[in-house]
């Protein structure tokens, strides 16, 4: 037992990639779990009827909830992708011995979905609000004013 | 540099239980995290890939309420994702706050606020009946 001889020094653990990994999967789970409570309240108004939830989701049709929908894609994301790299060091016997290239192909993972979702969700919320908007409307428009102009479909 | 005669690296020791509490919530937070890989995401992926929220409207989430099959969908991504949520905050509280009276003032909260959002979750989720 010879670490039971090792006195604490007060110092501090210093771990590198898997250290930042633990803490990062720990600050979006407890963001994700936040907004999964907020999620649940603005959905539980749809039993108001259509007037009342329609409204309650106009707030949410701006451009910088958009801006909020691609950071919480990339919580989402990168939770899970982080989870199943976890899973995977834990239950495949060679894990541990591979987990600095699984923190590679976990982010190379992260950028390969997150890239193309992202580019899908802004340039699809131009399309809409220019579509759905009064003519002469421009991308600048869509992106600065708080309420979108249109009614929902 | 701090004169202690404690022998561990300064970190709480976990009490020792007779019951394998912590083992079944470690396995758990594995078989619930690969399910809500399938639903999270995928639910992720159906309101803001393959559709746009911009069109997301009573009609919307009252055409999907219309078949069980999407409401049994959202029910256990309700379920899994509250446990899997609960249960990730209960260890975060436990590992923060040292506080015996602060940490069990916190984790009953966690546990009245998980059970009233499911409780309203599900009740939503049974008692939607489509107005128009």
């Amino acid at each position: 037992m010879q670490n039971q001889n090792i006195v604490s020094t007060g110092g501090v653990y210093k771990g590198r990639t898997g250290m930042w990994l633990y803490l990062f999967h720990r600050i979006t789970g407890v963001a994700l779990f936040g907004y999964l409570l907020l999620h649940i309240i603005s959905t539980a108004l749809i039993l108001a009827g259509p007037e009342i939830y329609e409204g309650a989701e106009a707030i949410y049709k701006n451009f910088y909830f958009r801006l909020g929908e691609v950071g919480l894609m990339a919580a989402v994301l990168a939770h899970a992708i982080n989870g199943l790299r976890i899973i995977t060091v834990d239950l495949w016997s060679k894990g541990s011995d591979y987990q600095k290239s699984l923190n590679i192909v976990a982010l190379l993972i992260f950028i390969g979905i997150f890239v193309p979702t992202t580019y899908q969700m802004i340039t699809s919320y131009f399309d809409i609000c220019i579509e759905k908007s009064s003519a002469g409307t421009t991308i600048v428009d869509c992106m600065v004013r708080p309420l979108p102009d249109w009614k929902s479909k | 540099m701090k004169n202690t005669t404690r022998t561990d690296w300064g970190r709480r020791q976990p009490p020792v239980s007779s019951s394998n509490f912590e083992l079944y919530a470690w396995f758990f937070m594995r078989v619930s995290g690969l399910f809500l890989v399938l639903l999270a995401a995928g639910h992720m992926f159906i309101m803001h890939v393959f559709n746009d929220t911009l069109n997301l409207d009573y009609e919307f989430v009252a055409a999907r309420w219309d078949t069980p099959y999407w409401r049994t969908f959202d029910w256990l991504l309700l379920a899994l994702s509250i446990l899997h949520g609960t249960n990730g905050l209960r260890i975060v509280m436990h590992d923060n706050i040292s506080n015996k009276l602060y940490r069990q003032i916190a984790l009953y909260g966690l546990y009245f606020i998980s059970s009233a959002f499911f409780v309203l979750g599900t009740y939503v989720l049974i008692a939607f009946v489509r107005e128009v």
